[in-house]
């Protein structure tokens, strides 16, 4: 073939066009962090409509190189975090490295692991109800402290301070606790009276929530009768990270002038410093808060301080040795019951001046050896100081002291079959003038078996014993079964069913606190008090119909026996006695729909509950029938919209025997009404070099909407707060 | 998109409807009511007797438990023995000041006596002697109503020692 001079230059020409067409690309890097300024390890960056893409490594850097000059769209996704997409990113000669901030999935339905079990677990493998809150929904939202986070938790109720899951407790000013609130695993529970002092809870070392809906006393023992918060502390950082937050906001005047006994508008405000760091195998967190609150109410301010240390040492990367320590400090008065329905933010005149100074020192070892693939230990201890001084007519004081200790060993025996065991023991030691100087020994063993033998079918049991001793009072055993069973229908549709026991020792306080409570009214010792028991059958099931939507549905029954409640006795005197039987029973349905992938998701949750006492076949106090959440969010990055919405219905039950003659201890005590709260949030995030800002605002009960959660308490009014929070 | 967000307009009617400035309302000021009378005894009193009260139930006893608070919500102060008539007023003669009659209806208000030397809460202790009742039909318990900020007077038991009342269970 004779090719001509021409031909060959227009094939050169050609050619060149090529060459000179080949080199129009560049890469592009960058780096993907969350919006912690943490790296986002095994991010993956792809180029929308084709297959090219990277995944970030270890510092969160990724390249995607050889990409033809171009406009593109990226994608950045990441398990647990929210999937981001980058619209019109240009590639030319002069593209420069990008920063993809990803933030976190506020609530976790599956394919997460959780450890409320004591060994890890995919939430889809679950046996019973359980939902996971993740760290940025609490940061978004402004919660000042932990227990508002769980108002807006389906199946979670708080009345006051005083958590309920599922109906579990009514309200005995925290008393005798029936959820067990845990940190990493180690209970949260006082020695004296056995609440849990939510502000002790550190807010910005949160990595997740797992809360448990049912009995957990066969892994937890007593306090787990209605259900476990457990929350898992952040691992800590690699690098040098520090975290700061400030906020302050105030409350609105109440629309009634009946209730307006101060001019000024009260404030709330606080600020946190948070620094952790890693030096090789030593790694620390180290954490400061002050936050204080003039409270919406007279004589309902509080003062606090909060400090929080972690160590963590890893022997090898599978053995590790963890300390925390929480400090709590907090100086607040002591608002009981409003002086009347025309006073309803004015307390009773003999309240006036009352205030509790607190010290609480919450310290946990964590000790975790994997002796081989197979087979692992851990050690937890924990001792729980607690103190608090109450200034009034009378002057209350107690201390307790609780020390704890766990050993949980978890054997893989084969990828079918896992065992997990455990032997606890606890003392306590009580010196006060209102819950006599009582002293407490606990101690249990357990052991649970996760079975995987039949295809798509998971059985787990579980046994456990415990021995209290409370003081003087005769000891008692406890044996609490369980067994759930989880079968995977398909991958959209998966069935559960437990069938559990629980019970619950009554605390020092409910046994032996002697001590006035207003009006000539006193709390009255009984010896004779014994433990509750449960037996509680839950079946549920997850329908996954699309990528975009989720649903779960529960059914749940529990039964007590010798429930453990207040009541006035034939003296008029208030005591703890045990109800004969009570029964719980509802209904439960929670879906999570992403209307727009990413930008626009609603969350909804009903409960329906009808809890009664059996022996006298009426409602059960402080019990809505009916709750309702509901969330949407819009994410149009960098900007977060929320609206949050809460509703129960008007509780039929209350402490009648204090609101009417012949005590009548709160006067209008019996007024109360359904609950309807809807909360506003909005959030932008940007970069300053490469530190993470973002700016929060919230309007929480943006309608004024007045109502109580117990008699002669009325809820926050509405409150307006802004936030910073920065990692650098 | 604009389908959304008509719904996120109607979620927020719904809840502004639902929720915008209402709840808890102050209520009307309400002090607390009173009521007087006069308890007139007929007849030979009964040996024994160690204490003799005007006592105010809410509701009819139905069982022993009933006997005692919450269901019993004012003790007047005791009665001498072998009175033959006793004046009283509530704010007077209050017998266990913690307790505070309030405002309400009251079903069944009673003049008991026991005969146990020191004061005792057992039902199987007391016995009624007097009813204030329906046009002096003792087996038909009137209702006392007692208005706040108001005494409510003319509550007037007469005690025929030869006619006992009913007795209410045990």
């Amino acid at each position: 073939m004779k090719i001509n001079y021409s031909h060959k230059l227009t094939i050169l020409l050609l050619l060149f066009c090529s060459i000179k067409s080949y080199a129009q690309t560049n890469s592009i890097k960058g780096k993907v962090i969350s919006d912690k300024a943490q790296p986002v390890i095994g991010a993956n960056v792809i180029l929308v409509g084709t297959t090219i893409g990277d995944a970030a490594n270890e510092k969160g850097i990724f390249e995607i190189k050889n990409v033809q000059y171009g406009i593109y769209e990226l994608e950045i996704s990441a398990i647990g975090y929210e999937k981001r997409k980058v619209s019109n990113f240009r590639v030319n000669e002069s593209t420069k490295p990008l920063t993809v901030v990803l933030k976190e999935t506020a609530f976790e339905t599956e394919q997460v692991v959780v450890s409320a079990s004591k060994f890890e677990q995919r939430v889809e493998d679950l046996t019973v109800s359980t939902t996971i809150i993740k760290p940025d929904y609490i940061n978004r939202r402004n919660f000042l402290t932990f227990d508002d986070v769980l108002r807006y938790i389906p199946g979670v109720q708080m009345n006051l301070e005083q958590v309920s899951i599922r109906g579990s407790s009514g309200y005995s000013k925290g008393v005798g606790a029936r959820v067990l609130v845990a940190i990493n695993g180690i209970p949260l529970y006082a020695g004296d009276n056995g609440d849990v002092v939510w502000e002790l809870i550190p807010l910005s070392d949160i990595e997740r929530v797992e809360v448990i809906k049912g009995p957990a006393s066969s892994l937890y023992g007593s306090s787990a009768i209605g259900g476990v918060i457990n929350i898992i502390t952040k691992s800590t950082s690699k690098s040098s990270l520090f975290y700061f937050k400030s906020y302050i906001g105030t409350f609105d005047k109440p629309k009634h002038t009946e209730w307006r006994w101060d001019d000024s508008y009260r404030t709330f405000y606080g600020a946190e410093l948070n620094h952790s760091n890693s030096i090789e195998d030593f790694s620390y967190t180290l954490s400061l808060k002050k936050f204080d609150n003039m409270s919406y109410r007279q004589n309902d301010y509080s003062k606090r301080y909060l400090a929080h240390l972690k160590l963590h040492y890893n022997f090898t990367p599978e053995n590790y040795l963890m300390f925390f320590s929480n400090y709590l400090y907090s100086n607040r008065g002591n608002f009981l019951y409003w002086k009347n329905s025309q006073k309803a933010l004015v307390p009773k005149d003999e309240e006036t001046g009352n205030y509790v100074k607190s010290n609480r020192i919450f310290n946990g070892l964590i000790y975790h050896h994997e002796f081989n693939r197979e087979f692992s230990g851990e050690l937890k201890t924990s001792y729980y100081r607690t103190q608090f001084d109450g200034y009034g007519i009378e002057h209350t004081t107690s201390i307790a002291s609780l020390f704890r200790a766990e050993f949980i060993t978890n054997y893989i025996i084969s990828n079918k079959f896992t065992l997990t065991s455990g032997v606890e023991a606890s003392y306590a030691d009580v010196k006060s003038n209102i819950f006599t100087n009582p002293e407490f020994f606990g101690s249990g063993a357990y052991i649970q078996s996760e079975f995987k033998g039949v295809k798509d079918l998971i059985v787990t049991t579980g046994f456990r014993y415990d021995y209290i001793k409370l003081d003087t009072t005769a000891g008692k055993n406890a044996f609490t079964p369980r067994l759930g069973l989880n079968y995977k229908y398909s991958d959209y549709l998966i069935f559960r069913a437990s069938l559990g026991t629980g019970f619950r020792a009554p605390t020092p306080a409910e046994v032996f606190t002697t001590a006035g409570v207003g009006g000539g009214v006193d709390v009255k010792q009984n010896p004779n008090l014994t433990s509750e028991s449960s037996i509680a059958f839950e079946i549920g099931t997850q329908y996954k119909p699309c990528e975009n939507l989720f649903f779960d549905f529960a059914f749940y029954q529990t039964d007590f026996n010798n429930f453990i409640e207040p009541n006035l006795t034939k003296d008029g005197d208030i005591q703890f006695i045990n109800l004969s039987k009570a029964r719980i029973q509802g209904f439960e349905a929670i879906t999570d729909w992403s209307i727009l992938e990413n930008e626009l998701k609603l969350i909804f949750g009903y409960n329906y509950m009808w809890a009664r006492d059996i022996a006298k076949n009426r409602a059960m106090k402080y019990r809505p029938r009916n709750i309702v959440y509901a969330q949407l969010k819009y994410s149009p990055t960098p900007f977060d919209f929320g609206i949050d919405f809460r509703y129960l219905s008007k509780v039929e039950e209350i402490d009648f025997a204090l609101v009417e003659p012949p005590l009548a201890l709160v006067v209008d005590g019996e007024k109360r009404v359904p609950i309807f709260v809807t909360d506003l949030s909005a959030s932008y995030s940007f970069l300053i070099g490469s530190a993470p800002i973002r700016l929060n605002l919230n309007a929480k009960n943006i309608f004024n909407y007045y109502y109580v959660e117990f008699i002669g308490n009325l809820a926050p009014l509405r409150n307006f707060s802004i936030s910073t929070e920065i990692y650098f | 998109m604009n389908k959304h967000l008509s719904y996120i307009f109607i979620f927020l009617l719904i809840i502004s409807l639902w929720s915008c400035d209402k709840g808890i309302e102050p209520g009307e000021p309400k002090g607390p009511g009173g009521f007087s009378g006069k308890v007139t005894f007929i007849g030979n009193w009964p040996s024994g007797v160690t204490r003799t009260h005007l006592v105010v139930f809410k509701n009819p006893i139905q069982s022993s438990d009933d006997f005692f608070p919450p269901n019993l919500t004012f003790v007047a102060d005791s009665i001498p023995y072998r009175t033959t008539s006793f004046e009283y007023n509530s704010f007077e003669n209050n017998f266990i000041p913690i307790f505070q009659l309030g405002y309400g209806n009251f079903k069944y208000v009673v003049v008991a006596q026991s005969k146990t030397q020191n004061l005792s809460l057992d039902r199987k202790d007391w016995y009624v002697v007097g009813i204030y009742c329906i046009n002096n039909d003792q087996s038909k318990a009137a209702t006392l109503i007692v208005e706040p900020n108001k005494i409510t007077p003319n509550i007037n038991i007469v005690v025929d020692f030869n006619n006992p009342p009913p007795q209410p269970p045990m």
